[in-house]
């Protein structure tokens, strides 16, 4: 081979070898580069959910505080107030007025005691965990049913199972967020709540006979609250399906895959399930 | 027998030695690439007996060449994520042994010629899909250090092969137009089947199917 070609023959294999080098090199800094981009994304993903499930959390506790000094203003202080008039009015009384009134007032104290554990009861924001969301829904249910402004209805359907802490906490402010609605604007009669369990597949629908509205009626803030629940949804890999018509009352249907992964979930997180 | 023909051998049995003592260890491509390893150990070996004792190793050249077409590109099928790539390459695989059995019955003789009408388009097609992993690799990044990701090395060992073995068949066909020296690129060629070899190892030996990338 003359020296020419020899040359040649040099240069242009170590062009091709230094390019190829130069190609993975450049790969591997890229690909570095896009995880860490992606680290990033799943940071800041992991963060906005702590956010969001705290303040859900903060609104659940607002939520709860507010029914608490309604029906201690509503409920025990009225009963307590009728204790204290009954056993004023005793002292005047008879012995078997007396014996009457006290044994009323014994009763009645005995209802406060009653109502004040319930609203203990209601007061615990760990209940959720220990107790589950059909649990929870179930006492929520039965106090709005004795409170006597609408009356709900409670049905599962298959085997329960538990769909992780904050899962069922973000599920049962939605909840909620729908009762709420339905007490506040939609002048039902009637809340339907009913929760499936299928092994791949979990529903909440919560349906109520109020007025109902019109997607176009809603302005920002009528729609925030129904927004909120969307979004809310999105992020425990939910999909919430919002049904209503002037009229006909409200249908909101959460649809979860419960084996299904979030990009925020890792090893220690409590939604992971298996 | 050359001492970078042995050297090869030596590599490639090093190679299929690891491919076994791993095999547990290995996901499904993996273990594909581990019988490709084996096969083209067991096809090397039959290519030297057959060179020593009829001078001639011509067909088990032939059965080499598109065995570690079909090989590869199956890897590649279930490396990729992406279905439109797969269907390709399944359309490839067929292509390429239809043209084959043509090649060998009309063009270059399955007992006579190595068939490079099938080798240059196959390592054509190796560096594209090599490519394309690359890129998909880049779309969907998993949190594996890159050098301890297997994929990353066979891959990265395909792609230099590939682009060697064109690059020296243009090469020799250009010493062979100037009547040039061309038993450079015979030596070199070993050398890049060793180094080859050597990266099939790495991507062994970081395979693991507990902490794979790889779908199943």
């Amino acid at each position: 081979m003359n020296d020419e070609g020899l040359r040649l023959l040099v240069l242009l294999t170590v062009l091709f070898f230094v390019g190829i080098t130069c190609f993975i090199i450049y790969f591997i800094v890229l690909y570095r580069s896009k995880q860490l981009k992606n680290k990033r994304e799943q940071e800041q993903q992991q963060y906005a959910f702590q956010q969001e499930l705290l303040r859900a959390q903060i609104e659940m506790q607002e939520q709860t505080l507010l029914h608490v000094s309604r029906e201690i203003h509503d409920n025990v202080t009225q009963v307590l107030s009728f204790v204290k008039l009954s056993l004023a009015l005793a002292v005047n009384s008879s012995e078997d007025q007396k014996k009457a009134k006290i044994a009323e007032s014994r009763e009645l104290v005995s209802q406060a005691i009653n109502d004040l554990r319930d609203l203990s009861k209601s007061l615990s924001f760990e209940h959720i965990t220990r107790l589950g969301l059909l649990k929870t829904i179930d006492i929520e249910a039965a106090r709005i049913n004795k409170s006597g402004l609408i009356q709900t209805i409670l049905s599962t359907e298959g085997d329960v199972y538990p769909l992780g802490a904050q899962r069922e906490l973000v599920l049962f402010r939605i909840y909620q967020e729908a009762l709420n609605n339905a007490l506040k604007h939609s002048g039902a009669k009637h809340f339907k709540i009913s929760l499936q369990y299928h092994p791949e597949l979990f529903n909440l629908t919560l349906e109520d006979d109020g007025n109902g509205f019109s997607a176009r009626s809603l302005d920002g803030s009528g729609g925030s609250g129904l927004k909120n629940m969307e979004n809310r949804a999105t992020l425990i890999g939910a999909v919430a399906a919002i049904d209503s018509a002037p009229g006909k009352g409200c249908c909101i249907k959460v649809t979860l895959n419960p084996l299904e992964q979030r990009l925020y979930t890792d090893g220690y997180h409590p939604d992971r399930l298996g | 027998m050359n001492p970078l023909s042995t050297l090869e051998c030596v590599t490639l049995l090093i190679a299929a030695g690891i491919c076994l003592l791993r095999y547990q260890r290995l996901t499904f491509p993996f273990k594909i690439l581990a019988w490709a390893v084996i096969t083209s150990f067991i096809l090397k070996l039959l290519a030297n007996f057959f060179a020593i004792k009829y001078k001639n190793n011509a067909p088990i050249l032939q059965i080499d060449c598109i065995t570690e077409f079909i090989f590869f590109s199956v890897i590649y099928y279930y490396l990729f994520k992406n279905k439109l790539i797969k269907k390709a390459i399944a359309v490839s695989i067929i292509i390429i042994v239809a043209a084959f059995f043509i090649n060998a019955a009309f063009f270059q003789p399955f007992n006579k010629v190595f068939p490079t009408y099938i080798y240059i388009p196959s390592q054509i097609l190796f560096a594209v899909f090599s490519l394309l992993l690359f890129k998909e690799m880049l779309m969907y990044p998993v949190k594996i250090n890159i050098v301890k990701q297997s994929v990353f090395w066979y891959n990265t060992g395909v792609l230099f092969y590939s682009t060697t073995m064109f690059f020296f068949l243009g090469l020799s066909n250009y010493l062979a137009e100037h009547n040039l020296d061309d038993d450079f690129i015979f030596n070199f060629w070993y050398i890049i089947s060793d180094v080859f070899h050597i990266l099939i190892c790495i991507a062994i030996l970081t395979e693991n199917k507990k902490i794979s990338v790889t779908d199943e």
